[in-house]
């Protein structure tokens, strides 16, 4: 073949290959622009939460282009068809397609001036779908939220608050708190409002979850307040245990020592372990065993101490959970892990375990010593009380009392069942003209009275009701 | 590579060959160059050639004229309605010898010729019509089991007039078949009138200066058989013909609406053949698609049967065939509708 006819055939073979790929890829393009758009645009009316969209759309060209080679290799005709076809549009008359089979070596330099067929494509159609598409696209892509969300029914985001109250639930079932089932309820409900959770009507929501935080928090309290009962038995009874330990030490009488005994039995007879919401207890045998106990009886009451303090460890880490949840108030836990504490400890019990002679309470007394004392104490002894102290030539320090308007202009505002807000003299005006300005005084001030003063101010309230 | 193309030097002399006879035929019938073209290809490709026009518009002239420049022996029959068979393929006649015995003699019949001009062809009896397939197909004439050859090379040029129908009979369709092409002849326009007028007193046709000896006939005969025929050429002519029955592939929707019988397979040899003569007579040594173009039409005029649709619409075959040759891609590229291959 004439070797710029052999050129210029494959020159055509190539473009033509490269305009059936070219032109694929442009149809495949606008079909997946569009069905991205459209996906994108669904996704965001339906609210769905953000993805790579983006490397998603670009991800798409990866195989398009592949498709697209595949199908320009196989519309590409066959080069026997575009010879035929360059012959005849170089008007060769069937020389150059009859290389296919025959020399036509004789013919070449009698050939037409040869040129390179060219190649149209009427891409005015597809090109416009194609930036229709693309439009399309960019559109569902960079489309301002508050448009796209169009459908009004969007869910709330309470997601966090969900699982808030999902933790809750789990760590109120871990400790037993609420029985298994209620706790598969709860998490089922949960997860149901928040799938039904709509801003049209947001209350809904909200007094659902509201209702299982408000059935948290009772069941938290309930608990907390069952285990300080609890606790403060325990710690008692633990006081009382370890007293008996040193009294028996000290010489303790077998009738005192049957007394603490029995007391301690009924110390944790009354503590009701074993029932409520937060349950625990003793084993059998050792709570039977506790009225033969005996002071010397070290071993047993070793054990019988460590069953207390692992009742009171089980206790202390359901509160101490229910408190890192915020389910409790914080002084709950400080309450209970100081409950039942006697300030003198034991030694002061098993001293008087040891002296008592005629039958003591050890239960009593280890209230009694709780509240504090000096020394020992003793047996119950009258009160004596002296003469008052005279108000005469006592010199009081002078205050300047803040300005006080009359009771009379005072007006009934409303009445709170909650104890009035206390803040400091200093009133600072947040906003407006007078911002960052100071001002004192008013009825609205709470006073602290001092001591001394106490007594001034109730003689000044008497003289206004005279 | 398995042929070898003519070359250039084997082919330029049958060119040159079919120029001059052309030349001589331009010179002695006016205006009707393109006809003489197709006459010329139909004898080269050995094939009969069915003429059809009104009187007086120079078949007769042509087929005579033709004759003269190619120096082969021409007959003219006019076919009658009450012509026998035997009136055109010769009879056996009893004949007295010089010794007083008497014996059946063959006398043959104007067929054996070279050239023979059936006038009128139309107007024959079916019977006589049909006593020239032999002829026409095997190029022999079969009389009591007696099998004769015709002079080589033979041709039918048959004319018949599409008016005056009272009285004829139309060719049938296997006969019909055996004709190369169908020419039709039309009116000439009022310049070559003129021309007609002022040269040609009384009608009468000048001589030919130049003659074509039967050596040189032998050769342009030798170089058609050596025109190659490349296999998208014979490709398109297969599609072309499968595209002129109804519900073929590549039919139209005037072929699958009018038509109710494609052309055979003789017409794809036809075209084949008859590719050939032009792209010998255009000086080029392979059939190119142009060259199918060319006479694809006369090929197919007489082969596609039409139905009484086409009849009612006033649809003729020349019509369906253009329409058909338009419509198809030569090379069978099948590209996409909005990709095109243009020339450069």
């Amino acid at each position: 073949m004439n070797a710029t006819h052999s050129q210029n055939l494959r020159l055509l073979e190539r473009r033509l290959k490269w305009l059936l790929a070219l032109r694929a890829s442009v149809r495949l393009m606008t079909v997946w622009l569009f069905l991205w758009g459209v996906t994108v645009l669904a996704a965001r009316i339906a609210g769905l939460p953000h993805a790579l969209w983006l490397a998603w759309g670009i991800l798409g060209v990866v195989p398009i282009a592949l498709i697209a080679a595949w199908h320009s290799h196989k519309r590409l005709p066959a080069f026997a068809t575009l010879r035929a076809r360059y012959d005849l549009l170089n008007r060769c008359g069937g020389v150059v397609m009859s290389e296919e089979t025959a020399d036509t070596a004789a013919w070449q330099d009698r050939l037409p001036s040869d040129h390179a067929p060219k190649l149209r494509w009427h891409s005015g159609r597809p090109m416009l779908l194609f930036s229709v598409s693309a439009l399309f696209a960019g559109t569902a892509l960079l489309i301002p939220e508050r448009l796209a969300n169009l459908s009004g029914h969007h869910t709330l985001e309470i997601g966090q608050i969900v699982e808030q109250l999902k933790t809750e639930v789990q760590v109120l079932g871990q400790d037993k708190i609420l029985e298994d089932k209620k706790v598969e309820d709860l998490q089922k409900q949960l997860s149901q409002v928040e799938k039904d959770s709509s801003d049209s009507d947001p209350s809904k929501t909200w007094e659902a979850l509201d209702h299982i935080k408000e059935s948290n928090s009772q069941a938290a309290k309930q608990a907390a307040e069952e285990a300080l009962a609890k606790t403060t038995a325990l710690t008692q009874a633990e006081t009382l245990a370890q007293a008996m330990q040193q009294a028996a030490e000290a010489g303790m009488s077998q009738a005192n020592a049957s007394q603490a005994a029995r007391d301690l039995a009924g110390m944790l007879a009354a503590a009701n372990l074993e029932n409520g919401v937060l349950k625990g207890g003793i084993s059998p045998e050792m709570a039977a065993d506790l009225n033969h106990l005996s002071g010397a009886d070290r071993e047993r009451l070793q054990q019988l101490l460590s069953a207390l303090q692992f009742n009171k460890n089980s206790l202390d880490h359901t509160v101490s959970d229910l408190a890192q949840l915020k389910l409790i108030d914080p002084s709950m836990l400080a309450h209970c892990r100081a409950a039942g504490t006697c300030t003198n400890g034991c030694s002061a019990l098993a001293k008087y375990l040891s002296t008592c002679t005629n039958g003591c309470k050890a239960g009593q007394m280890c209230l009694l010593l709780g509240k504090g004392g000096p020394g020992g104490g003793g047996p119950p002894a009258p009160l004596t009380w002296k003469e008052g102290s005279s108000e005469n030539d006592l010199k009081f320090q002078q205050h300047a009392l803040p300005p006080a308007t009359s009771l009379a202009d005072a007006h009934l505002v409303g009445l709170s069942r909650s104890a009035p807000q206390v803040s400091d003299n200093t009133v600072e005006i947040q906003s407006g003209a007078l911002m960052d300005a100071q001002g004192n005084g008013g009825s609205a001030h709470a006073q602290a009275i001092l001591p001394e003063h106490r007594q001034a101010v109730q003689n000044f309230f008497k003289r206004d009701g005279q | 590579m398995a042929d070898t193309i003519l070359k250039p030097e084997e082919l330029q002399p049958a060119t040159d060959l079919a120029r001059k006879t052309l030349e001589q035929l331009d010179r002695i019938l006016l205006g009707r160059s393109e006809l003489h073209r197709l006459v010329l290809i139909g004898i080269l490709s050995r094939g009969h050639v069915l003429l059809e026009g009104l009187p007086g518009l120079g078949k007769t002239a042509l087929v005579r004229t033709v004759g003269q420049i190619l120096k082969l022996d021409f007959k003219r029959v006019q076919f009658t309605p009450d012509l026998m068979p035997g009136d055109v393929l010769g009879a056996h006649i009893l004949q007295e010898t010089a010794s007083g015995k008497r014996e059946m003699v063959f006398q043959p019949g104007p067929v054996f010729t070279n050239i023979l001009l059936a006038d009128e062809i139309n107007r024959a009896s079916p019977k006589t019509q049909s006593a020239m397939l032999e002829t026409m197909q095997e190029g022999s004439v079969t009389l009591l089991g007696t099998t004769r050859a015709l002079p080589q090379p033979f041709f039918v040029l048959a004319s018949q007039n599409p008016i005056e129908l009272e009285g004829t009979y139309p060719l049938p369709e296997a006969q019909l078949d055996r004709f190369l092409f169908r020419l039709l002849f039309d009116n000439v326009d009022a310049e070559v009138l003129v021309r007609i007028i002022s040269e040609r007193r009384r009608g009468e046709l000048p001589a030919p200066t130049w003659q074509m000896e039967r050596q040189q006939l032998e050769q342009l005969f030798q170089v058609m058989g050596r025109i190659y025929l490349p296999r998208p050429v014979s490709r398109y002519i297969a599609r072309l013909i499968a595209a002129t029955h109804p519900g073929a592939a590549e039919a139209t929707d005037a072929v699958n609406k009018y038509i109710n019988y494609g052309a055979s397979p003789r017409a794809a040899i036809a075209i084949a053949e008859a590719a050939r003569g032009h792209a010998l007579v255009s000086g080029r040594p392979s059939v190119g698609f142009e060259d199918v173009k060319a006479v694809a039409q006369p090929v197919l005029n007489h082969r596609l049967i039409l139905n009484y649709q086409a009849r009612f619409d006033r649809l003729t075959t020349s019509k369906l065939v253009t329409e058909l040759i338009d419509r198809m891609d030569e090379t069978g590229l099948n590209l996409p509708k909005d990709v095109e291959v243009a020339a450069g």
